[in-house]
């Protein structure tokens, strides 16, 4: 085994707690495990504390109303129960400790009443899960994307949302000083959650082209037959799919 | 030794009262300005800035992606050195991410790799590159080498600057049971370009004391004296403090502080 591959060890030791109580980790004897131990719930504590602080920066904003901040959690026995299952950067982890942000901010009640807090909530919620799972750091080739004659397919962990209130019309205003609670109009949207490569998240409004391809591209489907069963014009299939490889929804699969 | 020049970490959030301070020689920027930031314009304008931003961890060559986004923030800021971290915090696969800095083992393997990689880098940037050094929490039985040592190599073999954070000796020094001084003694000082300094408080998972956005405590100020005695080529010290809880008056008076103690 490498150095490099060993060191791998150690990080996913401090990463991974139940990794962290294997016979291959124990056995190994690489380092001290209470000293690990105490580290790996210090980087846990701080992987989750920059996770929640930005995306429910919303919640984060309403917190005088709600009495509730949301990194509040981690100081919370239920936040510790967690810490001998986490996995850092695992969609199920990032689910766990959402919820548990989630629990505790609807916990307090704003007032006055924030008609489409659940909402909220739901949409800071999935922006966080959807973040989780490896990424690319670097790119082996040009980092140019495959196309072509390449066959699309939803990149795994892509998220739709329905909504009843149209959320993005009123984000970028809980960020800014008020006095009363910003009005959402109350209207339904869906929405598009998706993650680059790099693990960038990113939202767009979701259209019926859009769920149709989500749904239809599996990775053996060309776009000719994306198109023809879709009930969509060969190019607008294309500039949809431009949109979703952009957005990380979609990448594209050059078979083996 | 030329004059020091005292300065802190941009924290966007303070850009009001960074815009408008006195006595803040630079500012070290961690994360590229926000395009919503009213502050940016006055900062840039007023400020020596120091390009101190994640570009990727030099176990592996930074691809061409990273190198373009390290330039063009060096140009951005103008920035007179580029900091990079003796920090190994992802799996080569991506599976798993530490998201904090972590060092990498003092062994021979990855000492040819940093070296490597470092030289790689130093060759697509048209400012000279200085290394931070990353405290360990815990030792890797598999080192073949202390990191001191391993750094003094390094430092060697790439003629780079040595970014010096002395906060991370202490720390170690403290963990290791022995007299920060005499830790601090066996890094290859006459390398130091610049250095960092910062609170520290006891933490609770850790059972004792690291870093935190607090003022530095009497202890090390005096330690911070000390090491620039130490460092004939320095020409910067920088008060480490970056985090939303940040308060200006710990960040204004922190930097006051550290001119006080090494005038």
């Amino acid at each position: 085994m490498t150095d490099r591959a060993l060191h791998d060890l150690v990080i996913r030791a401090l990463a991974d707690a139940p990794f962290r109580r294997s016979a291959e980790w124990r056995q190994r004897a690489l380092a001290d495990p209470e000293r690990v131990e105490r580290f790996a719930r210090f980087l846990a504590r701080h992987f989750y504390f920059e996770r929640i602080v930005h995306f429910f920066k919303y919640s984060g904003a309403l917190a005088r109303l709600t009495g509730r901040r949301p990194d509040a959690v981690l100081g919370q026995p239920a936040f510790a129960a967690l810490l001998p299952s986490l996995v850092l950067g695992s969609q199920d982890s990032a689910r766990a400790v959402a919820g548990l942000v989630v629990a505790h901010v609807k916990s307090g009640a704003p007032s006055p009443p924030i008609p489409y807090h659940d909402d909220l909530l739901r949409y800071e919620q999935t922006m966080m899960v959807v973040e989780a799972g490896p990424r690319v750091w670097r790119e082996a080739g040009n980092g140019q994307p495959a196309t072509g004659n390449a066959q699309p397919q939803t990149v795994q962990g892509t998220a739709l949302l329905d909504l009843a209130y149209d959320l993005p019309a009123v984000l970028p205003k809980l960020l800014q000083p008020f006095t009363t609670v910003p009005d959402a109009p109350a209207r339904p949207v869906r929405l598009i959650v998706a993650r680059s490569r790099h693990g960038r998240v990113a939202v767009a409004k979701a259209t019926d082209a859009i769920v149709s391809i989500l749904d239809l591209a599996d990775g053996r489907k060309t776009l000719d037959d994306l198109a023809r069963e879709a009930g969509l014009r060969p190019a607008e299939v294309e500039a949809t799919l431009q949109g979703l490889t952009e957005l990380g929804a979609v990448r594209f699969s050059t078979g083996s | 030794m030329t004059a020091l020049k005292i300065g802190a970490f941009y924290n966007p959030h303070l850009g009001r009262e960074l815009a408008a301070a006195q006595g803040i020689d630079h500012l070290a920027m961690a994360d590229p300005p926000r395009a919503d930031d009213p502050w940016w314009p006055k900062i840039k304008a007023r400020y020596t800035l120091l390009l101190h931003d994640y570009l990727g961890q030099l176990s592996e060559p930074l691809d061409e992606r990273s190198i373009q986004r390290a330039r063009s923030l060096a140009e951005l800021y103008h920035t007179p050195w580029v900091a990079e971290h003796f920090q190994c915090l992802h799996t080569e696969d991506g599976a798993y991410n530490l998201n904090y800095v972590f060092p990498p083992l003092y062994t021979e393997e990855f000492l040819t790799r940093f070296v490597a990689n470092a030289n790689a880098l130093k060759a697509r940037l048209d400012q000279p590159l200085v290394m931070e050094n990353i405290p360990g929490f815990f030792d890797v039985r598999h080192s073949q080498m202390a990191e001191p040592l391993w750094l003094r190599r390094f430092f060697e073999a790439t003629e780079v600057g040595f970014l010096l954070d002395l906060p991370h000796v202490w720390l170690e020094a403290h963990y290791r049971g022995v007299r920060p001084a005499d830790w601090l003694a066996e890094f290859p000082l006459e390398h130091v370009i610049e250095l960092h300094v910062a609170g520290v408080s006891q933490d609770s998972d850790l059972q004792g004391p690291w870093i935190a956005p607090a003022e530095p405590a009497q202890e090390m100020l005096e330690f911070a004296a000390h090491a620039v005695t130490r460092c004939p080529r320095a020409r910067a010290v920088t008060f480490d403090a970056f985090s939303p809880s940040l308060t200006a008056e710990v960040l204004l008076r922190g930097v006051e502080r550290i001119r006080a103690a090494l005038a």
